[in-house]
């Protein structure tokens, strides 16, 4: 389902000098694999992820997801890749003040061209994670692990075949994260393919399979 | 991106912030609002001085003898012959023929002027024109002399009509006339006498003068009357019955007249211009002061484009989390650079529309104040702004340019940015 090889990618430190966080990194994820991918804070793995989701285009090597190949793609391409392919979930939720939890859902079909019954779909999603009676509510008005469950709706909402989690539990209690941890592996159970990164080890517990980020390698 | 999704995501942050919204608005809403208000009062003042104040027509031109004329060497002799040469070059559809009464002439009014006692004595100043250059104004019998003992048809000038009801006829406490009032009346008069000339040769002549009509073409200060009316006065007092005072030529187009013009010159003849110089020079005036206001408009309009560029790069910088959301799940940089000028679009076109309903508003209310409050003047029309339909649409545009053109600096911005970058963490 993922594959990447050969993937590098510098950065230039507040002095000029150039900082390698990833230095030919590959990886291969199986349709339906649920995988964490750790290391040390600034190790490089939002950077990967980020890769992997078509959010950063500057970077040297291969990436291949759900066939479609990444590196070198237009603009336009990786949107419609990002609208259709892959749903991220954030830490910080980053979820749009001012929406309804359901018309946070359904955003992702305002930038796509897809069926009119977003309203129905977007509160099928809610249900998926167990948040349709919160449906009208806004984000202010919902606790931190509501709000990732409606991040995780929305990122399921046009249903992709990969999701995308950047320290999913991060903002979270214990037993919030928990929660969460378990709809992934319920998620994962119905087909899903998950790639999360985390420092976090109760995720990486929940994953068939555990890559580490160190040195720019994963291993 | 579907238009419904722009319009829904415009929408909720134009509601999220609602203050930025209108104070963009507001900027917009001032400038187009100066904008219509004074090119529909340049456009209402410059009908007023063209139709009522010098109505000359663009297509005629007036000929009249040059002021020192060395015989018949350079021209200069304005008879029949020259008014023949004048109606034969290129582009003269016709030549009306013009002579003054050369012979002085009062009106001695004593009787009934319109429900009113009238004892007044006027010198009269009479032209002779072929019936051809007023005939489309006169509206009782035929424009021609009847012959001696007879009334003399007659034609006044509009603008006369007009001093008099608005400065003489107030001051005098003298009835208001109208055109159709007017047709019919009948007056005395004396040829052959003056009340300011010292003496006048030969004795004088009694006849009547009866107004068939009003019209632009007619003596500002006087009457005209038949030419042939003109040249029998004059004969038969002894003065100069051949030549002419002036001729008007009719060209069939007024981008002829300067063609004419240099013709007119070349043979010797003056073209009295002063009339059309004045309405030129007139119209120039209120262009120029239209203008400038016009300009200042489009000024404080530049001003409102700055301060939306302003308000959406705070925007943008505000949103940059939420613009990388929508990167995230689908947008395009394309995408959100229309988003950030659709935003820019709907604040600048209601805006717009804004500011020109005011001034719409603003320039009735001003008409209807100085209708009321401000008393009667020569010329004063009935309103003095003009607002043709595509003035105020006009408005809208370029209230909406204005922003888009505000918006360019932010949309770019907002596309550049790395939803990779503004995610994080």
């Amino acid at each position: 389902m993922i594959e990447a090889s050969g993937l590098s990618k510098t950065f230039e430190d507040g002095e000029g000098k150039s900082l390698a966080v990833l230095s030919g990194a590959s990886l291969r994820v199986a349709r339906g694999e649920l995988v964490a991918v750790m290391g040390r804070s600034g190790s490089g793995k939002s950077t990967l992820l980020h890769i992997l989701g078509g959010l950063d285009t500057d970077y040297a090597g291969q990436v291949t997801v759900a066939g479609q190949r990444l590196d070198g793609a237009s603009d336009e391409a990786l949107a419609r890749f990002r609208n259709t392919t892959v749903g991220f979930v954030f830490q910080s939720f980053h979820l749009v003040s001012g929406l309804t939890a359901a018309e946070n859902v359904a955003l992702p079909e305002l930038f796509g061209a897809h069926a009119a019954d977003a309203p129905r779909r977007a509160l099928e999603a809610l249900e998926r994670v167990g948040l349709a009676a919160k449906a009208q509510r806004n984000p202010a008005q919902l606790s931190g692990g509501e709000r990732q469950r409606v991040a995780i709706a929305r990122a399921l909402f046009l249903k992709p075949p990969v999701l995308l989690c950047d320290e999913p539990t991060g903002n979270l209690d214990g037993a919030t994260g928990a929660e969460i941890i378990e709809l992934f592996q319920r998620l994962n159970r119905e087909g899903l393919t998950i790639l999360a990164v985390t420092h976090e080890d109760r995720v990486s517990a929940a994953a068939q399979r555990v890559l580490r980020l160190d040195q720019g390698q994963l291993v | 991106m579907k238009a419904s999704a722009v319009s829904a995501l415009v929408r909720l942050n134009l509601r999220r912030d609602r203050r930025g919204a209108l104070s963009s608005l507001f900027g917009i809403a001032v400038g187009v609002s100066s904008l219509v208000f004074f090119v529909a009062l340049g456009l209402g003042i410059s009908r007023v001085v063209r139709e009522k104040v010098f109505p000359v027509d663009t297509r005629l031109v007036e000929v009249v003898p040059p002021q020192v004329a060395l015989g018949g060497l350079l021209g200069g002799t304005l008879d029949q012959a020259a008014v023949d040469r004048l109606a034969a070059l290129p582009g003269v559809d016709r030549a009306h023929r013009k002579m003054n009464v050369r012979v002085p002439a009062v009106c001695r009014y004593r009787g009934d002027f319109f429900g009113q006692q009238l004892n007044m004595g006027l010198e009269v100043i009479a032209v002779g024109v072929d019936p051809s250059l007023v005939q489309a104004d006169v509206q009782l019998g035929k424009f021609e002399d009847p012959g001696a003992g007879q009334p003399i048809p007659a034609v006044a000038a509009t603008r006369l009509i007009e001093i008099y009801n608005k400065t003489f006829a107030p001051a005098r406490g003298l009835p208001q006339l109208s055109p159709a009032m007017l047709v019919g009346f009948s007056f005395p008069v004396e040829l052959n006498r003056s009340f300011v000339t010292a003496s006048a040769v030969g004795p004088s002549t009694p006849g009547t003068m009866q107004l068939v009509g009003v019209s632009e073409r007619g003596l500002l200060a006087g009457v005209t009357i038949p030419l042939e009316a003109a040249r029998r006065i004059n004969k038969d007092h002894g003065a100069d019955a051949a030549t002419f005072t002036g001729v008007t030529l009719e060209t069939s187009d007024p981008a002829q007249v300067p063609r004419v013009v240099a013709a007119v010159k070349e043979m010797g003849f003056r073209v009295d211009d002063a009339e059309r110089r004045l309405s030129e020079n007139a119209g120039a005036a209120v262009a120029i002061t239209t203008l400038a206001m016009a300009l200042l408009s489009a000024l404080i309009c530049l001003l409102a484009a700055l301060n939306i560029a302003h308000a959406l790069s705070a925007s943008v910088r505000a949103r940059s989390r939420e613009l990388g959301v929508m990167r995230a799940v689908g947008a395009s940089r394309a995408d959100v650079a229309r988003l950030v000028r659709a935003e820019a679009l709907v604040l600048g076109a209601s805006g717009g529309a804004l500011g020109a309903a005011l001034a719409v508003a603003a320039a009735f209310a001003v008409d209807l104040a100085v209708a009321r409050f401000v008393p009667d003047f020569p010329f004063k029309p009935d309103a003095f702004f003009r607002v043709p339909l595509w003035l105020p649409l006009a408005g809208v545009a370029l209230g909406a340019l204005a922003a888009v053109v505000g918006a360019v600096g932010p949309s770019r911005r907002a596309a550049r940015l790395e939803p990779a970058r503004v995610l994080a963490g």
